[in-house]
């Protein structure tokens, strides 16, 4: 490949040139690699890896609030426990698991060879572990990692140490992988369809997709502008944010939720995009309103730009903008909903069976429906200032990407591993991963409900006797859902080394897509002669 | 969007036409990230972050109508 003087754009015709089907062994085929399933693959473990680790940083947050007082860390480490779980979740986990099935899963659902800019692909990949090296070596340097939230705000981070610098490289290092990912999405579904594979007969997988990569491109700049900004008013003698030198800290919340709100879609598109793949096959159904689905999944990357506010309500606006930002938050629940009576209104009569990946969309969609009903609670101004900053917005953030995002990759893994192992997963295992996560995450979440609406702030180590029990109780929940996830280690490893049913080409009845007209597992190479969808 | 395939939609093109369409379409998404990376930049360093806001606010909303608008109909 390094003697190609060009980037490896697909459609080259190199590999079909030679007629080849190898590829390199070993550690140097994924360091090399150019495979979209390859670097899917890879992004997957990445993600996984990035999930443990935040994971643990989770636990420790847990294991120190499970009672009051200061037991086992000291309260500067508990705010980079709680910064870093943010910023690992958000940016090491949840993103890189959509970018990992959207480069399985794009190609093959839309009859392609492979993505657009292949070496470009691979060079996304390559950035996020020097990243993920940045973050988490950041706990090893003066000053310790940051510790002003996942949000960053000034003035703390302006005021931090060189562990804030770290963050902000490693921000900008990630932006930059997104961008580059997206742009390859955005070319690979908006020139490489199969012949007769109009937009409106794209799998929703890849119209939400489609729209968070648009998403992408639109907010990562504004980030990397702001947190540019914040490296240049930290290094650099500007003023950007700097009270002290004339500069203005609410433009950065301002500024960062332009960014921070289209970013919660961004993460939800794509499970959205999942489960109305998953329902439809388990339920035995075409999905219900096909057509009001993409404009729903629009009008919610539309309206996403309008409400950043709703996170600021507490800062200090005019009545007027209260009310805007109120108004057009609710406004969201309405395409929200006609996904929600869509998804319903398909399972409705279906011929429906149980296995993992539909066990995991309902898990989806009964917790992401309520994540949403909190949402619209804390969208009423009056209300929010109230919960602001307290356990509840932890909750519902929790029910949101948790239940909502991670459910529906656990999900997505299960639905499409046979495709990718070529081994049908353990059902036991899987089962028992489902409802070992859906109940010990409610005992977990359930409960910051009540201490928020109670008045507990959230990011706080210590806390008052009066919020003990509950506490105790989450802290329990937390453990058992971690120990959960180890299930689904176990079932993954077990499909990778071939432990189970051979799985044939259409292992799903009701699966209709691209993918499943190729044998398990997909070949290296596939479609490079383009099927003809009618 | 200039972002449209040069190859038909639905038509895989000979692959000239489509490493350059790929191309094209690359360079419209990129110079859109330039845009907000500096304008995000520039609407604090004009002062007028109101003014800096709108126009990066109503730019997204027309690009994306426009984006999605353009390939619904093919």
């Amino acid at each position: 490949m390094s003697t190609i003087p060009h980037d490896h754009v697909a459609g080259d015709d190199h590999a079909s040139e030679h007629g080849h089907d190898h590829h390199p062994s070993g550690i140097m085929r994924y360091v090399l690699t150019t495979n979209h399933k390859d670097i899917g693959t890879m992004y997957l473990m990445f993600s996984l890896t990035m999930f443990f680790v935040g994971g643990c940083f989770a636990l420790t947050i847990r294991a120190e609030l499970f009672e009051p007082g200061l037991q086992i860390v000291h309260p500067e480490f508990f705010n980079s426990l709680t910064t870093l779980h943010g910023l690992i979740m958000i940016f090491g986990a949840i993103m890189p698991a959509a970018v990992g099935f959207a480069n399985w899963q794009i190609p093959m659902m839309i009859g392609a060879p492979d993505m657009a800019f292949a070496r470009m692909n691979n060079w996304s990949f390559w950035l996020l572990p020097p990243a993920a090296i940045m973050l988490i070596g950041s706990f090893f340097v003066p000053g310790g990692a940051a510790a002003g939230g996942w949000t960053l705000y000034p003035p703390l981070s302006v005021q931090a140490g060189m562990g804030m610098d770290l963050t902000i490289f490693a921000i900008h290092i990630m932006g930059a992988s997104s961008i580059m990912g997206s742009i390859n999405i955005i070319t690979t579904i908006l020139n490489m369809r199969a012949p007769g594979m109009t937009m409106m007969k794209l799998p929703l997988f890849v119209w939400t997709w489609l729209i968070t990569a648009y998403l992408l491109i639109a907010v990562m700049p504004v980030l990397a502008g702001s947190v540019t900004m914040l490296l240049t008013d930290r290094h650099f003698g500007t003023s950007f944010f700097n009270a002290a030198g004339g500069g203005d800290p609410v433009l950065f919340q301002h500024v960062f939720w332009f960014f921070g709100h289209p970013e919660v879609y961004i993460m939800i598109l794509p499970a959205f995009g999942i489960v109305s793949e998953i329902i439809p096959t388990f339920a035995r159904k075409p999905l219900f309103g096909y057509a009001s689905m993409v404009y729903a999944v629009s009008s919610i990357a539309i309206l996403s730009f309008i409400v950043w506010a709703h996170h600021m309500f507490t800062v200090g606006m005019p009545a007027a903008g209260l009310l805007f930002f109120m108004y057009a938050t609710m406004l969201i629940a309405v395409p929200t909903g006609v996904k929600v009576f869509n998804w319903l209104a398909t399972m409705w009569r279906g011929s429906m069976t149980f296995e993992t990946p539909m066990l995991f969309a309902i898990g989806f969609l009964f917790l992401f429906t309520m994540g949403g009903f909190t949402g619209l609670v804390l969208a009423l101004t009056p209300i929010d200032i109230q919960l602001q900053d307290t356990y509840y917005v932890v909750a519902h953030f929790h029910y949101v990407l948790v239940a909502g995002s991670l459910f529906a990759f656990f999900g997505g893994a299960y639905y499409w591993l046979p495709k990718w192992t070529g081994t049908m997963y353990d059902e036991t295992l899987g089962k028992w991963h489902f409802w070992g996560s859906m109940i010990f995450f409610n005992i977990t979440f359930f409960p910051m409900h009540f201490l928020g609406v109670a008045g507990m702030p959230r990011r706080i180590p210590d806390y008052a006797q009066q919020f003990a029990d509950w506490n105790m109780v989450a802290s329990i929940g937390a453990f058992g859902f971690g120990l959960s996830q180890l299930i689904f280690v176990w079932a993954l490893i077990k499909c990778i080394r071939g432990d189970g049913a051979k799985a044939p080409a259409k292992p799903w009845e009701g699966a209709d897509t691209l993918e499943w007209t190729l044998p398990s597992p997909a070949p290296y190479h596939t479609f490079e002669t383009p099927p003809v969808v009618k | 969007m200039p972002a449209a395939p040069s190859p038909k939609p639905g038509h895989r093109a000979d692959d000239a036409q489509l490493r350059s369409a790929n191309v094209r379409t690359a360079i419209v998404l990129v110079s859109i990230a330039a845009v907000f990376f500096v304008g995000i930049l520039v609407a604090k360093l004009v002062g007028d972050t109101s003014t800096g806001m709108t126009v990066l606010g109503a730019a997204v909303l027309l690009f994306l109508v426009v984006a999605i608008g353009r390939n619904l109909r093919k």
